[in-house]
């Protein structure tokens, strides 16, 4: 009861209420921003104040209501979102066969330079840059921040790496159709979902997990790559050289190839980083269990559109014991089954909220958010919005201690700071590129466990100094602060339109020293707002 | 010098601590405050990944089992090719520059080695061995980091691990400090004009220093170190020795700055490079083509690269490793499919070379891994353990290869003793 009371003060006074006893109603509006959007555009703290930061937060979790006209009109140039998995499956597959023509002409030419036949696959390096600038421009403009911030988390929490395989074409589905649509709908039904989808199918090689002894029943066309070609590639050549040649490839090597049993990976990773986390209590038995209730979960072939398809044929027909649950062998719902009961497990519920605290509190989140995010996700059945709720409402999210300690990860500092200078991003993958060459190049982490979110993983002497050039490279198109030569006015207007106020005495006299013999006020804005960019305060959130 | 370091260290660092200082800060002060210092004595590593699994088979050619003729019709390298090194192995023609290393004794080959865990996934194999944790995903850093964090003593400088490429790979990746540089020239503020660009470094370095003591103000501070050692270092005026020519492309590059950063003394002690394009599905070739071109580029630069650093390669291992070998028929493609056990090169002093090293399993049938591969008969952790205690002088690898411990009855003396 006491509980409502205060959300419902929370949701009506203007000003935030006793919860956040040592914050400026500016400060807390800022600090939201940080957290729940990609920073602050210039004026954005301020207006955000003026709304109630609690009422904007509560705008945000009901992100199907807010506008978003300005982003809707720029995805309009990304080309990639008018194929859909089909399309790309069956261009990708013209071109590797385009690139084994000219492969196979070039070796009895002997002319060794055009056997790495990269042309052919060009429109798919192009495809891929543009699947990531998307994602910065979806960051940078939307005006659902927080659904964006979600679809981040969530990419990385279910991390599928481009560069494998058959998954250079499945991972813009993958993006579109089955995480963003669910970023903030319940949790099980975006781990059904992945579990579904032939980009995850085939990234963790559940698409080739059979029963041991089972084989496709004859007649069918031999696969020619995707769930049950290994995939290959190799870092400096990333289209590797997926093979087709049906023609010459001889029946023992397709048997050969056919894979001969199960397939432990998605299984494991199913729960040590999707649901109960790596102490969750599995043995390697529920291991096994698991893969075998996985089994006959696979891929259509490309030229059938690479969707999901259940095989009969490859599954394992025995009853199963997970987490001393019985699921009995009947196909398909046994797998569905076994989502549901991972989904709703305590040790999910505790591993997932602390991942989403780290992400929005702090790398190492108190145990009161946490214990509070669980809580409404065990009433709610793991609705995201409540656990969501839940934890912007926690006394710890509006600590001091958490409040401006956060260090940005790459794809936060270069998205924040286009936000914050008004540099409208362009589709090209400048931007995406910037984010990558600070490390965290995007849908490119190979390993399941996805980008870290803690401040040792980002920040080293290196990647520093990468900072402070993008900083400089981005504060040449600076527009939000106006040129001028009072250095003082200008210093002020960086504070405030850049960092909300938060600039620190240190950071603005040193700013102001090096302006001192600069007359220029174009280079006077371009150095001050570099530093400012590039400088310790803006490295954190 | 380096004795007083590591005493200054220990005998300080634990007072130092109680009145709330960095012992890690303190050991670089005291390293930078001793500088420039003399040549290096401290040994050096320096690993290449071969990404994309090179084929052992046709890199330290077994020209003396009948088998290995039988399964590779087009592909084989003919016995008349090859550069004989004892009787059943030889080199592929393209490494012939590296002959003499053999005949010097600087070159040992380990033949047979790789991985515990039957993956003949690039992805996974190649996490596997960064890792230094086959079988086991979740490792979150990679062995070179783990032998820097259990070592923090020398963590003094801030090149003490390089990785040379735009990002930290998975092997350097961890709590230790280690540096990626895409481009050693272009390696600090990217400011065309040189006062322009030294009045930045100062103004961010200022700006980095009022951020208190977290890993912002160290890391910013460590970044800022290397690059004022490197511009005394000047890599802009760079002139390999004893006329060493480093092949065009990408390795000789790689090569080349990191014996310029060996030969600058600002503490280098782990190197790593990529060298891609191994992955050799189809028309592989035998004496020539496609992997002989890649095999060429390798030997010349290693060569290149031991001709440059002439004497101190006393101290320097350079290392080759890849996921996997390929499989031991050739396939329809004249190529090779993933396989199982492959070849890798060591060179330098400390090397036991002359030899092939690592029991050899044998190319017949019943002899191989699952009826097509060639066995591993060496866990790679037993080599790498090797060189880092023996060479890099690593007092306890039970840290770096958790969950494995590899035991020095198990080393196979590619390290002098």
């Amino acid at each position: 009861m006491l509980s409502i009371v205060a959300a419902i003060c929370l949701l009506t006074t203007q000003a935030p209420g006793p919860a956040l006893p040592s914050l400026t109603p500016r400060d807390s509006a800022f600090h939201a921003l940080n957290r729940l959007a990609y920073g602050a555009r210039p004026g954005e703290a301020d207006s955000v104040a003026k709304v109630g930061v609690m009422r904007w937060i509560e705008q945000q979790l009901d992100a199907d209501h807010i506008p978003d006209s300005h982003l809707a009109a720029r995805e309009r140039e990304f080309k990639i979102l008018d194929y859909d998995r089909g399309d790309l499956a069956g261009r990708y597959r013209d071109a590797v066969r385009e690139r084994q023509r000219m492969q196979r002409e070039a070796a009895a030419s002997g002319d060794t330079m055009r056997m790495r036949g990269a042309e052919p696959m060009r429109e798919f390096r192009e495809l891929g840059g543009e699947l990531q600038q998307l994602a910065v421009v979806r960051a940078a403009l939307s005006e659902r921040q927080l659904r964006e911030v979600m679809i981040d988390f969530w990419t990385n929490h279910f991390n599928v790496f481009v560069g494998k395989g058959a998954d250079r074409f499945l991972l813009p589905s993958y993006i579109e159709e089955t995480i963003r649509p669910r970023a903030l709908g319940r949790f099980e039904d975006l781990l059904i979902a992945t579990a579904h989808s032939p980009a995850m199918l085939f990234y963790l090689d559940n698409a080739q997990s059979v029963a041991p002894g089972s084989s496709p029943p004859p007649r069918r066309p031999p696969p020619m790559f995707g769930p049950f070609g290994r995939p290959r590639f190799g870092m400096g050549n990333p289209f590797g050289r997926p093979r087709f040649g049906t023609n010459d490839m001889n029946r023992e090597e397709r048997r050969r190839r056919q894979p001969t049993g199960i397939n432990e990976n998605y299984a494991r990773e199913l729960m040590e980083l999707h649901t109960l986390g790596v102490d969750g209590g599995y043995t390697q038995q529920d291991v096994i269990n698991v893969a075998r209730i996985f089994t006959g979960w696979s891929i259509e072939p490309p030229e059938r559109g690479s969707g999901f398809v259940f095989h009969d044929w490859a599954h394992d027909d025995g009853d199963k014991i997970v987490l001393g649950q019985v699921f009995k062998g009947d196909g398909e719902g046994e797998g569905m089954r076994l989502l549901k009961f991972l989904a709703n497990q305590h040790a999910t519920m505790h591993h997932v909220s602390a991942k989403l605290c780290a992400r929005f509190v702090a790398d190492d989140p108190p145990d009161g958010c946490v214990d509070a995010a669980v809580a409404a996700w065990q009433k709610t059945r793991g609705d995201i919005r409540a656990v969501l709720r839940a934890i912007f409402t926690s006394p710890d999210f509006w600590a001091p201690q958490a409040v401006q300690t956060k260090v940005k990860t790459p794809f936060e500092f270069v998205v924040s700071a286009v936000r914050a200078t008004g540099v409208e991003p362009d589709s090209t993958p400048r931007l995406a590129q910037m984010v990558a060459r600070l490390g965290e190049p995007l849908y490119q982490q190979p390993a399941p466990t996805g980008y870290a979110e803690t401040e040792a993983h980002w920040v080293n002497s290196g990647a520093l100094l990468a900072r402070m050039n993008a900083a400089v490279a981005l504060a040449k198109e600076c527009s939000s602060i106006p040129a001028t030569d009072d250095h003082t006015q200008l210093v002020d207007a960086i504070d405030q339109k850049l960092l909300a106020g938060t600039m620190s005495a240190h950071t603005r006299s040193v700013i102001l020293e090096q302006l001192a013999d600069i007359t220029d006020p174009v280079q006077a804005r371009a150095l001050a707002v570099g530093l400012a960019l590039g400088g310790p305060d803006f490295q954190k959130q | 010098m380096t004795i007083s370091r590591r005493i200054f260290v220990k005998s300080g660092g634990l007072a130092l601590v109680s009145l709330g200082l960095d012992p890690l800060f303190l050991a670089r002060a005291a390293f930078a405050a001793h500088r420039p210092i003399g040549p290096s004595v401290r040994p050096v590593l320096v690993c290449l990944f071969q990404r994309g699994a090179v084929d052992g088979l046709n890199m330290i050619v077994p020209h003396g089992e009948s088998a290995y003729y039988e399964e590779r019709p087009r592909i084989a390298v003919p016995a008349a090719d090859v550069v004989d090194l004892d009787g059943h192995f030889g080199l592929h023609p393209s490494l012939a520059p590296l002959k003499e290393l053999w005949d010097n004794k600087s070159l040992a080959a380990i033949h047979a080695i790789g991985s515990p865990d039957a993956t003949r996934s690039h992805f996974d194999a190649q996490d596997y061995m960064e890792s230094g944790t086959p079988g086991v995903k979740s490792t979150g850093d990679g062995w070179m980091n783990r032998y820097c964090q259990h070592d923090r003593e020398h963590a003094d400088t801030p090149f003490r691990a390089v990785a040379f490429g735009p990002q930290l790979p998975r092997i350097l990746a961890g709590s230790a400090p280690s540096l990626a540089i895409d481009d050693l020239q272009a390696f600090g503020l990217r400011v065309p004009e040189a006062a322009a660009r030294d009045r930045l470094t100062r103004a961010f370095e200022e700006l980095y220093d009022g951020a208190g003591t977290g890993l912002l103000a160290s890391s910013s501070r460590e970044g800022f170190e290397a690059v004022q050692m490197l511009k005394r270092a000047d890599p802009t005026q760079y002139r390999p020795d004893a006329g060493a020519d480093y092949p065009p492309g990408r390795l000789g590059k790689t090569l080349l700055q990191i014996a310029q950063l060996i030969k600058a003394d600002v503490g280098l002690e782990m190197a790593f490079a990529d060298c891609s394009g191994w992955d050799t599905h189809v028309n592989q070739g035998s004496s020539e083509g496609q992997l002989s071109a890649r095999l060429r580029e390798l030997g010349l630069a290693l060569a290149a690269f031991n001709r440059d650093l002439g004497d101190r390669m006393r101290n320097i291992v350079v290392l080759t490793m890849s996921e996997f070998g390929r499989t031991i028929r050739e396939n329809g493609n004249s190529g090779t499919d993933h396989g199982h056990a492959t070849a890798m090169l060591a060179l330098g002093g400390p090397v036991n070379g002359g030899r092939v090293l690592g029991r050899w399993p044998g190319l017949r049938r019943e002899q191989r891994f699952e009826g097509r591969d060639v066995a591993v008969t060496t866990d790679f952790r037993d080599l790498f353990g090797e060189i880092l205690a023996r060479h890099m002088g690593a007092a306890d690898l039970s840290t770096v290869f958790p969950g494995y411990t590899p035991s020095p009855a198990q080393f196979l003396g590619a390290i002098r003793g």
